[in-house]
C-alpha cells in the first residue's frame, strides 16, 4: 500500500464550501482556548457575541458599515493578485488617500459647492493612494524589486506621515491637543441612510466592485490582467506591455485603497485622525484570499471579515479585550483556510504498488 | 567623535535583533521556505520574553522560553506550508497577523510595566581597543551571543552534511526526495530552528533595548529583516553587515532626535524604512548586473512529489 497525494484537476464549488464551513467551526473551536487563556468564559462569550452582532439592529449596521472599507481594501489586494502580484500596502495607501482629500478639504472647504467638493475630495483619495501604490508598482516594473516588501514598508512611512501632520500643522487648536484635524462642513460629508450609521460609501464599494469586476472579464486590459496572472510568458509572446501594465495595475490598486480612506473620512468621522485604519487594509489581504481574488466574491467575504470586525468590539466592550485581537483572528482564519485548501487542491491516492498510475500527477 | 562612538554603540543595539531575525530568516530561505512571518514571530518572543522576566526576574529563562515559544509558533508555518502544502508567502502572513493578534492580546495589560534591561558586559582587553571596542565588546550577553549565532549558522550551512542537506532542499528538492532525503523534515527542521533565531531578536527587544511594554513594541523590523535576507544574498556573515548598517540608521534616529535637531521626529522614523527599500532596489539592480543565481532556486515552491517526473 502507497499513499500520495495528487493535484486537483479542478474543484467543485461545494467542496470549496465545505471545507471553509468546516474552518470556520475549526475558528471558533481555536477560539475557545484564547478566551479561556484571557480569563473568559468561552460559551456565554460565543452568546453575547451572537446576540450582539446578529440579533441588535446595530450590530446589522455595524456590519455594513465594516463592511464598506473591507470591500474596497480587500477589492484593492484581490485586482494585484489577479496579475500575481502582492499589494499588502493597501494599509498605507488608505493611509495615503486620506491625506490627499483632507489636504482638499482643509483648502477648499466651503470654497466650493457640496457636490463638487465631495467628488474632488474622491478624486484626491484614488490620487493619494494611486500614487502611493505606483511607487511599489514602479520598483517592481523597473527593477524587479520584491513588491512585497516595498508595499508594506511604505505602510509605515505613510501612518509616519500622518503623525507628522496630525501632530503638527493640521492639529485642530481647540480640541484640547488631540491629534485630530478640525471637523468638515456638511457639504465634505457623505450622507447616511436614514438615522443609521450606514453611509453611502457602501454604494460606492459595490459600485467599484461592478466596475472592477467588468474590467477583469469584459476589456482587452483585463484580459492581458489575467493572462500576465496565469501565465507571464504568454503574456509577453502575445505583445502585452508588462512593466505598463503592472504600475497601472499598482496605481489603481492603491487608488481602490485610496478610497476606502475616503468612505471612512467622509462617512464616518468627518475629519482625518489617528487610527483612521484599524487594520483595513491588511484585512484585505485574506479578505482578497477568501475570495479567491474574484471581485464578486469579495462581497461575502468582507461581510464575512466584517463579522470577525464587530464581534471583536463587542469582545472590548463587554470584557475590555483590546481591538488587536482581531489580527489574532485573521492569522487563524488564514491559516485554517490555507489549510484546509489541501482537500480542495490534492486529493489522496492509495496504491498497491510503488508505480504511480494517477494522471493527475504528472506534467501539471 | 563622543558622538560617532556613541552611534556605533548604539548602532550594534540596533542591529542586534535585525541579525538575529536575519540570520533565522537566511537559515530557512536557504532551506526553501520564505517566511513572511518574521515581524509575528518577534512580537511573539518579544511578549514571551516580558512575561518571563516579570515573572522570574530571570534573562536566562526568558530568553529560553521565547525561543521555544517562537519555535511551537513558526511550527504553524512549517505545518500548513509543507505538510499541508499551502502557499508559502500566505502562511508567512497569517503568522504575522497571529503573532501581532497574540503580542497584542496578552500584551494589553502589561503595557506600562518595566524589567531591568540587560546590563553591559566589557571584554577585557578587546575593549580597551580604539572605537572598535566600545562598538563591539563593551555590550549585553545577548550581542555576544549574536556574534556566536553568526559563526554557528556559518558552519552549520556550509560546514556540516547537515547544512548540506538543508541548502539542497531550496536548491534541487526533488533531487534531494529522489536521494531518500525528506524535504517535507528538512525544510521544517530550517523554519523551526529559523523561527527560534527570530523569537531570540523579539526578545531582545523588551530585555534590551525597551525594557518597557508597547504594543506592536518590533515596530516592523521583522519586515526590514526580511529585506535583510536578500540583502545578505542569503549568507550568514553578510548578514552581519547588513543588520548594522540598518543599526546605524536607527542608531540616527535616536540619537539626532536627542541632539535636538529641527527634524520632525516622524521623518527620522520614516527614515529605516526608506533606506530599506532605497538598498533593497541599489541590490535588486546589482543582482541583474551580476546575473548570477544567488537566490535559492527553489525559493518559495511548494513541494510535490512526482510533480516534476
Amino acid at each position: 500500500m502507497h499513499f500520495y497525494l495528487e493535484k486537483r484537476l479542478n474543484t467543485s464549488t461545494w467542496g470549496r464550501i465545505a471545507v471553509l464551513t468546516a474552518s470556520i467551526i475549526l475558528v471558533l473551536f481555536i477560539s475557545l482556548f484564547f478566551f479561556l487563556a484571557a480569563g473568559i468564559e468561552p460559551f456565554p462569550a460565543y452568546k453575547i457575541i451572537g446576540e450582539e452582532v446578529f440579533l441588535t439592529t446595530y450590530g446589522w449596521q455595524d456590519l455594513l458599515v465594516k463592511m464598506t472599507p473591507l470591500m474596497l481594501t480587500g477589492l484593492a489586494v484581490a485586482l494585484a493578485a489577479q496579475m500575481r502580484l502582492w499589494n499588502i500596502g493597501a494599509e498605507g495607501q488608505f493611509h495615503m488617500g486620506t491625506f490627499a482629500l483632507t489636504w482638499f478639504a482643509l483648502e477648499f472647504d466651503g470654497r466650493l459647492p457640496g457636490v463638487i467638493l465631495i467628488a474632488l475630495m474622491l478624486l484626491m483619495a484614488m490620487i493619494g493612494g494611486g500614487l502611493w501604490g505606483s511607487i511599489p508598482g514602479y520598483l517592481k516594473a523597473k527593477f524587479g524589486v520584491n513588491d512585497i516588501i516595498t508595499s508594506l514598508l511604505l505602510n509605515y512611512v505613510a501612518v509616519a506621515w500622518l503623525d507628522h501632520l496630525l501632530f503638527g500643522d493640521w492639529r485642530d487648536p481647540n480640541t484640547n491637543n488631540f491629534p485630530i484635524t478640525k471637523e468638515f462642513s456638511v457639504a465634505a460629508q457623505l450622507p447616511t441612510f436614514g438615522n443609521t450609521p450606514v453611509h453611502a460609501g457602501i454604494i460606492l464599494a459595490f459600485v467599484f466592485v461592478l466596475i472592477i469586476a467588468w474590467i477583469l472579464w469584459k476589456t482587452r486590459l483585463g484580459f492581458q490582467i489575467r493572462l500576465t496572472g496565469e501565465n507571464p510568458d504568454a503574456a509577453r509572446y502575445s505583445g502585452v506591455n508588462i512593466r505598463m501594465v503592472t504600475i497601472l495595475v499598482f496605481a489603481a490598486s492603491g487608488a481602490i485603497a485610496g478610497i476606502a480612506g475616503f468612505s471612512e473620512v467622509t462617512g464616518i468621522h468627518y475629519r482625518l485622525q489617528q487610527n483612521i485604519s484599524i487594520g483595513y487594509g491588511y484585512t484585505g489581504i485574506i479578505v482578497a484570499w477568501l475570495a479567491r481574488n474574484h471581485p464578486l466574491g469579495i462581497i461575502l467575504s468582507a461581510f464575512f471579515m466584517s463579522i470577525v470586525f464587530v464581534s471583536a468590539e463587542v469582545l472590548q466592550i463587554e470584557y475590555g479585550l483590546p481591538i488587536s485581537m482581531v489580527y489574532l483572528y485573521q492569522g487563524i482564519i488564514l491559516f485554517t483556510v490555507l489549510g484546509s485548501e489541501i482537500f480542495t487542491e490534492y486529493r489522496l491516492r492509495i496504491s498497491r504498488s510503488l508505480v504511480r498510475t494517477g494522471t493527475g500527477n504528472q506534467n501539471i | 567623535m563622543e558622538f560617532f562612538i556613541q552611534v556605533l554603540v548604539a548602532t550594534v543595539g540596533m542591529g542586534t535583533p535585525l541579525l538575529f531575525a536575519t540570520l533565522g530568516g537566511v537559515i530557512s530561505e536557504r532551506a526553501g521556505v520564505i517566511n513572511l512571518g518574521m515581524e509575528g514571530l518577534m512580537l511573539v518572543g518579544a511578549l514571551v520574553a516580558f512575561v518571563v522576566m516579570l515573572n522570574t526576574d530571570s534573562y536566562i529563562y526568558a530568553v529560553i522560553a521565547a525561543t521555544i515559544v517562537s519555535g511551537i509558533v513558526s511550527m504553524l508555518h512549517g505545518f500548513v506550508s509543507l505538510m499541508l502544502r499551502a502557499n508559502q508567502i500566505a502562511s508567512g502572513l497569517a503568522l504575522t497577523f497571529f503573532g501581532t493578534g497574540l503580542s497584542g492580546l496578552f500584551g494589553d495589560k502589561l503595557t506600562g510595566e518595566t524589567v531591568e534591561p540587560l546590563s553591559r558586559i566589557p571584554i577585557p582587553v578587546l575593549n580597551s581597543i580604539p572605537v572598535v571596542g566600545p562598538m563591539l565588546f563593551n555590550q549585553d550577553i545577548l550581542v555576544y551571543f549574536s556574534y556566536l549565532c553568526v559563526i554557528l549558522t556559518w558552519f552549520l550551512l556550509f560546514k556540516t552534511r547537515l547544512g548540506l542537506n538543508i541548502r539542497s532542499m531550496g536548491e534541487a528538492p526533488e533531487v534531494c526526495d529522489s536521494l531518500g532525503l525528506s524535504v517535507i523534515g528538512y525544510r521544517f527542521f530550517a523554519v523551526v530552528g529559523g523561527g527560534m533565531l527570530i523569537g531570540i531578536g523579539g526578545a531582545y527587544f523588551p530585555l534590551a533595548l525597551t525594557p518597557y511594554w508597547v504594543d506592536g513594541i518590533t515596530a516592523g523590523r521583522g519586515w526590514i529583516a526580511v529585506a535583510l535576507v536578500i540583502f545578505a544574498f542569503w549568507h550568514p556573515v553578510k548578514a552581519l553587515g547588513g543588520a548594522y548598517l540598518f543599526g546605524i540608521a536607527l542608531a540616527m534616529e535616536l540619537r539626532l532626535q536627542i541632539l535636538g535637531l529641527d527634524i520632525s521626529p516622524y521623518f527620522l522614523k520614516m527614515l529605516p524604512y526608506l533606506l530599506t527599500i532605497l538598498v533593497l532596489t541599489l541590490i535588486t539592480i546589482r543582482y541583474k548586473k551580476l546575473g548570477v543565481k544567488v537566490m535559492p532556486a527553489a525559493l518559495g515552491e511548494v513541494f510535490f512529489r512526482g510533480e516534476k517526473n
